[in-house]
């Protein structure tokens, strides 16, 4: 038993050489391999959620997100939307869009964003759309975050 | 007369020519990771290459040569930590335009992923099936690729992790080596708990508020990677405090202590990897027959993973980094690397070489990158003044 649990020792520790040599050499394939098998993405708090609908003005698009609520359990009483506008050459000076963030076919909020300077503003025509976060200047448009409550 | 055996395998030293031999293969293994299967174009690129594959390998072969591991360990570390440093904050002023984050590219995923991030990120992935980091899954400094690195780490070192890989672990290392004899030294036992404290609130506090709790307010290293754009009182206050840490836990109480102090006493992903040297197959062991009681180890051990109770039961704490600064230190050879499983009475020298093996090519390949990459950037400055 000694013996065995000796060669096992010797054996586990030889192994470790490759486990590092299999760690960078292959990291790329593992990486990819890890992130397809747990299905893993990055928390909708940072990434602003998955687009569900896509408005196309010719010259840009808008890209709408899904409402984030998300909690570790459940959801949270207060969430975001995010709004995305592509590319930079096709916008124009001002944008604007009515949106019906929660399919209920009524206008939920109007928002008005300067494309040049990034200034937002925000008309709530629901009292679930609390305030606008400040506009972002992402690599491809414009990006803005309107703040949400749940209905009580 | 097994005694004597030991003790002498441990201390003398080999000859050239059979240490050349064992070094062969560290050689053979480094220069394949540091060109990575193609030499660089350019004369500063092949000088960098040059003389990194030189420096490390004259480290290793006087690491298997005399018989010390933390003497030539640490300076390879603190060596990593300062590239990694100079190297990132170069890259993110040549990206960016310097080292704050801002939220645009946060929403984006552009915000490089660490390893120490890895215990608050669990709980969410878990039950979310998301990373509450804003980074990429995949592509360079990225989550997947960090994860496949710590968990492969993990299993060859356990929390050797801190010691042979942690591009920050050498900032304190360094620091801790400033003064000859440290001026605080006694620090009570009931500090060493604390990381486990931190632990539990940071993974506690990220799963509720689905945020990265430790990167936001506590971790010192943002002082000197990188930084939340201060927009608000809010991120100010986390400025403050994340600097604050920095200043004592990396630098001061380091040089006070001699110490590493953010390792041994705060770091959150430390007290995790202290449950995967439990699973791993190297160890520290004590020799009690030999221990003549100085408790130099307990002096000179950087994360209090040695006390009186470790030099009674043989063993050192599940903290240890496996930095080898106690095994040097010991006047009597009673500390030694040993493999689980074998026999404890010999053979020494042959447990302290299969662990650095894996042990060294691991730092060699995460310090490769980035000492080169800090050689490279200097010789522009030197020779064109400018990084790029």
């Amino acid at each position: 038993m000694k013996k065995l649990k000796g060669m096992l020792g010797y054996i586990w520790a030889f192994l470790t050489v490759i486990i590092v040599l299999a760690t960078f050499m292959g990291n790329d394939y593992f990486s990819e391999q890890l992130a397809s098998a747990t299905g893993i993405t990055i928390s909708p708090w940072f990434s602003g959620g998955e687009i569900v609908k896509t408005l196309d003005h010719g010259t840009y698009k808008t890209y709408i997100h899904r409402p984030v609520f998300d909690a570790l359990i459940g959801e949270k009483r207060k969430g975001f939307i995010q709004l995305n506008w592509e590319p930079y050459a096709g916008l124009p000076p001002v944008v604007q869009e009515t949106i019906d963030y929660n399919g209920d076919n009524r206008a939920d909020f109007l928002i008005t964003l300067n494309t040049k300077t990034g200034d937002a503003s925000l008309t709530a025509h629901s009292p679930t759309v609390l305030f606008i976060e400040r506009s972002y200047g992402l690599k491809k448009g414009w990006a803005v975050r309107v703040h949400l409550q749940k209905r009580s | 007369m097994k005694k004597n055996t030991t003790e002498a395998s441990a201390t003398t030293r080999r000859s050239l020519f059979k240490t050349f031999l064992l070094c062969l293969p560290m050689m053979l293994l480094t220069f394949m990771m540091l060109t990575g299967g193609s030499m660089p174009t350019g004369g500063e690129r092949l000088f960098a290459l040059a003389a990194t594959f030189l420096f490390f390998n004259l480290l290793f072969f006087l690491m298997v040569r005399t018989g010390k591991t933390d003497r030539f360990r640490s300076i390879l570390f603190i060596t990593l930590a300062v590239c990694f440093v100079f190297s990132f904050i170069s890259n993110l002023i040549a990206v960016r335009g310097s080292m704050a984050l801002s939220r645009a590219t946060m929403i984006e995923g552009g915000a490089p992923f660490c390893h120490l991030v890895i215990p608050m990120t669990l709980i969410p992935a878990v039950l979310t099936k998301t990373i509450i980091f804003p980074g990429k899954i995949l592509g360079s400094y990225s989550i997947a690729g960090m994860f496949v690195i710590w968990i492969g780490v993990s299993l060859a070192l356990g929390r050797g992790l801190c010691s042979w890989f942690c591009f920050f672990g050498g900032l304190e290392d360094g620091f801790s080596r400033i003064l000859k004899k440290p001026i605080i030294k006694n620090i009570s036992k009931k500090w060493t708990y604390l990381p486990y404290a931190v632990l539990l609130v940071v993974v506690l506090m990220s799963a509720l508020t689905l945020s990265p709790t430790y990167c936001q307010w506590l971790c010192p290293f943002k002082t000197v990677t990188e930084f939340v754009e201060i927009t608000s009182v809010k991120v100010l206050i986390q400025t403050i405090i994340f600097v604050s840490l920095f200043i004592g836990l990396v630098v001061v109480l380091p040089i006070l202590t001699k110490r590493r102090t953010q390792c041994g006493l705060f770091c959150p992903l430390g007290a995790l990897q202290s449950v995967t040297n439990k699973t791993n197959v190297f160890e520290i062991r004590i020799d009690q027959d030999k221990c003549v009681q100085c408790n130099k180890c307990i002096r000179v051990c950087p994360t209090f993973s040695i006390d009186e109770e470790s030099l009674g039961r043989g063993r050192v704490k599940a903290s240890c980094t496996k930095c080898g600064k106690c095994v040097d230190a010991c006047p009597q050879k009673a500390l030694f690397y040993h493999v689980k499983g074998t026999s404890l009475s010999s053979k020494l020298d042959r447990y302290r070489l299969l662990f650095l093996y894996p042990a060294f090519l691991v730092l060699a390949i995460i310090a490769g990158r980035f000492v080169q990459d800090a050689m490279v950037k200097a010789i522009n400055l030197i020779t064109t003044g400018t990084m790029i």
